[in-house]
Formats: C-alpha cells, sequence, structure tokens
C-alpha cells in the first residue's frame, strides 16, 4: 500500500471520464409545454452557447488530473472538487431553464435527461470511494452533502428552476405530505409491534425449544412468500371478517386500506426481529452471567442489567433490517389501498406519468437510507467498546 | 467434500429420492395448480358466490408461469455471471483498486426497495418485459456480489498459501480453491437474489409485462378474491419449490 500512495487512483479516473462522456454526448434537459406532453431533448452544450456546460466539464477533468497522483491532499481536492460540481449543478438547470423557457410558457416543465441521472450517480459513486479512500467516518460524510442539499434547495425556490419533479410535486404537495405520513405510521406500527411480539416470543423460544421449532419455521414459510401474494391473500379473511363484525369494521378493519397491510408487514417483519433478540439473548458469554448471578444480582438483574445491554446493538441490527424491509413492503401495500408512497408509483405508472412515479419512488428510496444510516449509526454508538 | 455440491444433480438420484422430496412435491403441486386451475371452478365458486368469472381466463396460467419463471431465470442467470464475475475481477490483482467501491455499493444497494428499483426503471426504459428485466437483474446483483466477496474473503490466507506452494496456478487456485470453498456463502447469495426477484417480477404486472402477479393485480382492481387467491397460489409455490431446491444444494455444501 506504501508504494501505491502516488499511482494514480483509477476508479476516481474512470468515473471522471464516464462523466465527461456522458455530459458531452447524452440529452442533458428535456423541455415540455405542459404535463401530458413529451418533452424536446437538449444537449448540455445546447444550452446558453455551451458557457454554462463548460462550468462542469473543466472541475470534472480537475478531478480526473488530481486523480493523476492519488497522494492524500490531491483526494482531498478532489473531495472538494465533486462536491463543488453536485453544488453547480442545480444552478446550470437554473441557467438551462432560463434560456429555454420562454414567458408565455407557463405550464412548461424542464425534465432531467440521462445525462444528469448518470452525472449524479457517478459523483456519489466518486465521493463514496473518496470517503472510503479518505477513511472519514459515515456522519461526516452525511455532513458533507449538506450544503449541497442546501444548493439544490436554493436553486429549486429560489432560482425558481421549474424542474418537473418539483412542479409534480407542488402540484399534490398536501396529498405528499400524507402520503409520508401514513407511510411512516404503517412502518412504525409494523416495526413497534414486531418488537414486542418479537421480543416475547424470543423469550418463549428460550424456555420451550418446540416453540422455537415451530414459530422458526412458520415465519420463515411467510418470508419466502412473495408481498404481492400475501396482501392479496389477507384480503379475503379480512373483508369477510370486516363483514360480520361490527367492532372490528368500526375500527376500520375491512379488505382494503391499512389493516391487511399491516398484517402482511407484522408477519414480515416478525421473522428478522425474532431472529436477531433471540441470538442476542443467546449469545451473551454464560461466563458473564455466571459472574453477575456470583456477584448476588437476581434473575430479573440479569436480564435488565447484563442481558439487555449487551443484547442491544444485535437487536438494533434487527431494527435496522425490519425498518428497512417495511419502508419497501409498504409501497407495495399501495396496490390495496394502504395509501403511502407507492399509492403516486402505482398511480403514477398507470398514468404512465413519469415524473409521478418518480415523485413516489425517490422518496421511498431516501427514506430506506436515512432509516439504515439513522440505525447504523446508533447501534454503532451502542456497542460495549464502540465508538464513544 | 469442496466437490460434492457441483456434482449434486448426478449424484442425487443414486443415494435416494428423499432428500429431494421437498423441492419435487412443491414443483409438482405447482405444475398440478398451473395446468388444472379450472378443475377447481368449484371451490372458487364458493370463495367468490357473486362474480360471473371465478377463473382467470385473460392467459393460460401455464403461460404466466412460463413468463414468470423466464423473466426471472434470464435475469438471475445474468446476474450470477456478472455478479460473481465482477467479485472475482475485484478480487484478483488486475482490479484490487475497485473493490472498496465496490463492496461499498453492495452494502448500500441492499437497503434499496426492490419496488423503488423496479419503478425507476420504467422512466429510464419504458413500459414492458425489458424494464422488469433489467431491474431484477441490477437489483439480484447486489446479494451475489455481496455473497461472493464474503465468501472469498472469508477463505484462510494459510489455505491460498498452501495451494500455491503446491505449484497451482492462480487460475488452478481460483476454480479448485477458492470458488469451492466459497461456493455455500455465493449459493446464499444467489438464493436470496432469486427470491427476491420471484415477488419483485410480480410486480411487474403493473409495469405492462404479463406474469404470475396479472390475476392477483386483476383480482385486486376487480374485487374478485378468487383471481387473487389463483395468482398468490401460484406464485407462493413457486417461490417455495426454488427455495426449497436451494435449501437442499446448501444442505450438501
Amino acid at each position: 500500500m506504501e508504494s501505491g500512495r502516488c499511482e494514480p487512483n483509477r476508479v476516481l479516473l474512470v468515473l471522471m471520464l464516464a462523466g465527461l462522456f456522458a455530459w458531452l454526448s447524452l440529452d442533458a434537459v428535456s423541455l415540455a409545454p405542459n404535463r401530458i406532453v413529451s418533452g424536446t431533448p437538449y444537449r448540455a452544450f445546447q444550452i446558453l452557447g455551451g458557457w454554462p456546460a463548460l462550468a462542469l466539464a473543466l472541475p470534472m477533468l480537475i478531478v480526473a488530473g488530481l486523480a493523476w497522483r492519488s497522494s492524500r491532499q490531491a483526494l482531498r481536492a478532489a473531495l472538494w472538487g465533486v462536491l463543488a460540481l453536485l453544488t453547480l449543478l442545480p444552478w446550470w438547470l437554473v441557467a438551462a431553464s432560463v434560456d429555454l423557457v420562454e414567458p408565455g410558457m407557463a405550464q412548461a416543465r424542464v425534465g432531467i435527461g440521462a445525462s444528469i441521472w448518470l452525472l449524479l450517480f457517478v459523483w456519489l459513486l466518486a465521493l463514496i470511494e473518496l470517503r472510503t479512500r479518505l477513511e472519514l467516518s459515515r456522519p461526516l460524510g452525511w455532513l458533507l452533502l449538506l450544503p449541497v442539499l442546501t444548493s439544490w434547495w436554493l436553486a429549486l425556490t429560489w432560482g425558481q428552476a421549474p424542474l418537473s419533479l418539483y412542479r409534480e410535486y407542488q402540484a399534490r404537495s398536501d396529498q405528499f405530505l400524507t402520503a409520508v405520513s401514513t407511510h411512516l405510521a404503517l412502518v412504525g406500527a409494523a416495526v413497534g409491534t414486531s418488537l414486542v411480539l418479537g421480543a416475547l416470543l424470543a423469550l418463549a423460544m428460550r424456555r420451550h425449544p418446540g416453540v422455537r421449532r415451530a414459530s422458526f419455521g412458520l415465519l420463515s414459510f411467510l418470508q419466502t412468500v412473495p408481498s404481492l401474494a400475501l396482501f392479496g391473500l389477507l384480503l379475503a379473511p379480512l373483508a369477510w371478517l370486516g363483514a360480520r363484525v361490527d367492532m372490528l369494521a368500526a375500527i376500520g378493519v375491512s379488505g382494503i386500506g391499512w389493516a391487511p397491510a399491516f398484517l402482511a408487514l407484522l408477519g414480515y417483519s416478525l421473522l428478522p426481529m425474532v431472529r436477531n433478540i433471540y441470538v442476542a439473548l443467546e449469545e451473551v458469554d454464560p461466563a458473564v452471567i455466571e459472574s453477575a448471578r456470583g456477584m448476588g444480582m437476581s434473575r430479573r438483574q440479569v436480564l435488565l442489567q447484563v442481558r439487555l445491554p449487551l443484547a442491544l446493538p444485535i437487536v438494533l441490527e434487527g431494527i435496522r433490517i425490519t425498518t428497512v424491509q417495511a419502508i419497501g413492503l409498504t409501497a407495495v401495500a399501495a396496490l390495496i389501498g394502504a395509501g403511502g408512497l407507492g399509492t403516486f408509483v402505482f398511480q403514477g405508472l398507470g398514468q404512465a406519468a413519469m415524473d409521478m412515479v418518480l415523485l413516489g419512488a425517490l422518496p421511498i428510496l431516501g427514506l430506506a437510507l436515512i432509516a439504515d444510516a439513522t440505525i447504523s449509526a446508533l447501534s454503532e454508538r451502542l456497542r460495549p467498546g464502540g465508538a464513544p | 467434500m469442496s466437490r460434492q455440491w457441483l456434482t449434486v444433480g448426478s449424484a442425487a438420484l443414486t443415494p435416494g429420492l428423499r432428500h429431494w422430496l421437498a423441492p419435487l412435491v412443491w414443483l409438482s403441486l405447482l405444475v398440478l395448480f398451473a395446468t388444472g386451475m379450472a378443475h377447481l371452478e368449484g371451490a372458487f365458486r364458493w370463495l367468490e358466490p357473486d362474480s360471473r368469472e371465478v377463473i382467470y381466463r385473460r392467459a393460460g396460467f401455464i403461460a404466466l408461469l412460463g413468463q414468470h419463471a423466464m423473466v426471472v431465470g434470464i435475469a438471475s442467470l445474468v446476474a450470477v455471471v456478472l455478479g460473481v464475475g465482477s467479485a472475482i475481477a475485484v478480487t484478483r490483482p488486475v482490479g484490487r483498486d475497485f473493490l472498496p467501491l465496490v463492496s461499498q455499493l453492495a452494502s448500500i444497494g441492499q437497503t434499496f426497495p426492490p419496488v423503488a428499483v423496479l419503478a425507476l426503471a420504467v422512466p429510464a426504459l419504458g413500459f414492458g418485459t425489458l424494464p422488469i428485466i433489467v431491474a431484477l437483474l441490477l437489483y439480484g446483483l447486489l446479494p451475489i456480489v455481496r455473497n461472493t466477496l464474503t465468501g472469498l474473503d472469508g477463505i484462510d490466507p494459510d489455505v491460498r498459501e498452501a495451494a500455491r506452494g503446491m505449484g497451482m496456478t492462480r487460475g488452478q487456485l481460483l476454480r479448485q480453491v477458492e470458488l469451492p470453498l466459497a461456493a455455500p456463502v455465493i449459493l446464499a447469495g444467489i438464493r436470496t437474489s432469486v427470491t427476491v426477484n420471484i415477488a419483485t417480477a410480480a410486480l411487474g404486472a403493473t409495469v405492462g409485462a404479463s406474469n404470475l402477479g396479472d390475476p392477483i393485480i386483476a383480482g385486486i382492481i376487480n374485487g374478485n378474491t378468487a383471481y387473487i387467491v389463483q395468482g398468490a397460489l401460484l406464485i407462493g409455490l413457486l417461490a417455495l419449490a426454488v427455495d426449497s431446491v436451494f435449501e437442499r444444494l446448501l444442505r450438501r455444501g
């Protein structure tokens, strides 16, 4: 590794050259007069005589040049270069919309083309690569994205770039907020309930091996059943219950809506949760328990003061897996009328309105990433002997 | 022991069918229901007494099953070749530079919900079967890459050293030592990938592919439980059949 320090960082070089190629040769934006009509594509160098496009091409060349001798300083400079690119990009979009959109076009939408999607992808890969090479911590990595996000937000609100995705959001911002909160409520309810049930089940499993075999068998079987099938299969029995039992109908149990979604989510969440809690309780070193008992702790004290703190990181890992999984599955639940962000995805697919699909799919992706990052960071902190 | 699982196909029939009982049962149930669904009209009539039609007839179940299996099969096959191939490439001296990025990407990608990946493929690639295959392929790559990396990484360096000492070339080392030792972990990755893909492919029915998701979507839209049960039953059986095959292979490895 010592000798490799000043060799070119080939990864960064390849990424930047791929980015330049995309920027020069593919469509960057498309302009549509309204929501229905598909847009006319434009390349980056067709905007304002190509000068703004050069402002993004040059930093990419510089970063590629920095990658040639990958000393620590060069990599650090490259990191700033990539961040600058990400910060500049929305302003290029503002410039593009100033150039393309004429004053009379109130409904005009500027769509993001293949070139920009590829640039974003390649630059994020470059960020990951640089973060790994420079050994920056994960929270610091997220913190670095803050100015980038601020710049995008400013470009959209203050710069008034009529980006189609943002237009779509503005047109249904109330619906969007409801969808996000429904989504989170379903995920939270499923994860919370599975945590409680999972803990009870895991405790029962430790006492009775029979319970353990039966529940692991049943839950892994359930995990294999595709989500669409399980949601569908729950429709009938719940519709039947809702129609027969007035009390259940009164709290909103019916074939469609939150009830089948919640039950299916719970079913899927239980396996990773129970597995991790069980492993967490089982794997505590017997010698530790022995010495705790030797110190005169009661069974209850051992559970609360020794077993649980030691088990917590593994339990959190279970919560992480469950939450990420539930965020994705809740999107599918939109098909049976449970609401949430999946509604936009499936409605958009039905109407062939791609901006609406993105309005659903991108936040789902974002929520999953945020949940993953937050819970990982938390369990990193709580691990005995981990980061303070 | 390391080679055992590779020859499992021919060896399995001789020691006894008993080991393959579960996959065989699931597979025959799958074929039985796919061919004979129409004979169960009575049962579905009882389930859905008010509907005019109780058997999904817009396409044959065998055709839908075939489509479903084909889409998942193609996507998984390409994903295995690309996934194992790229994981091997980045663990060789030539591609070592790319190892940190690829392994980071594989673990971050695991958190992407499959629905979101499928939904993002449509604006990029359009409606139809191709975007589904591409989405399944991309999504299916991640667990395979990650597990292949884990499997290759978990090999004791002494074993490699010993193989080198015996005069093995790099190619021989890979084929005769590294891959067989990593096989169970790689296989587990392929299993995850295929299982998730079977479920995600069903969602393809919402983006214009015709497969076993079709009856379910049609049932949800028309409020016809019988259609839903028919689609769900076949997808469930397909998933269980494929999973039990992997279960068997893994137990031998």
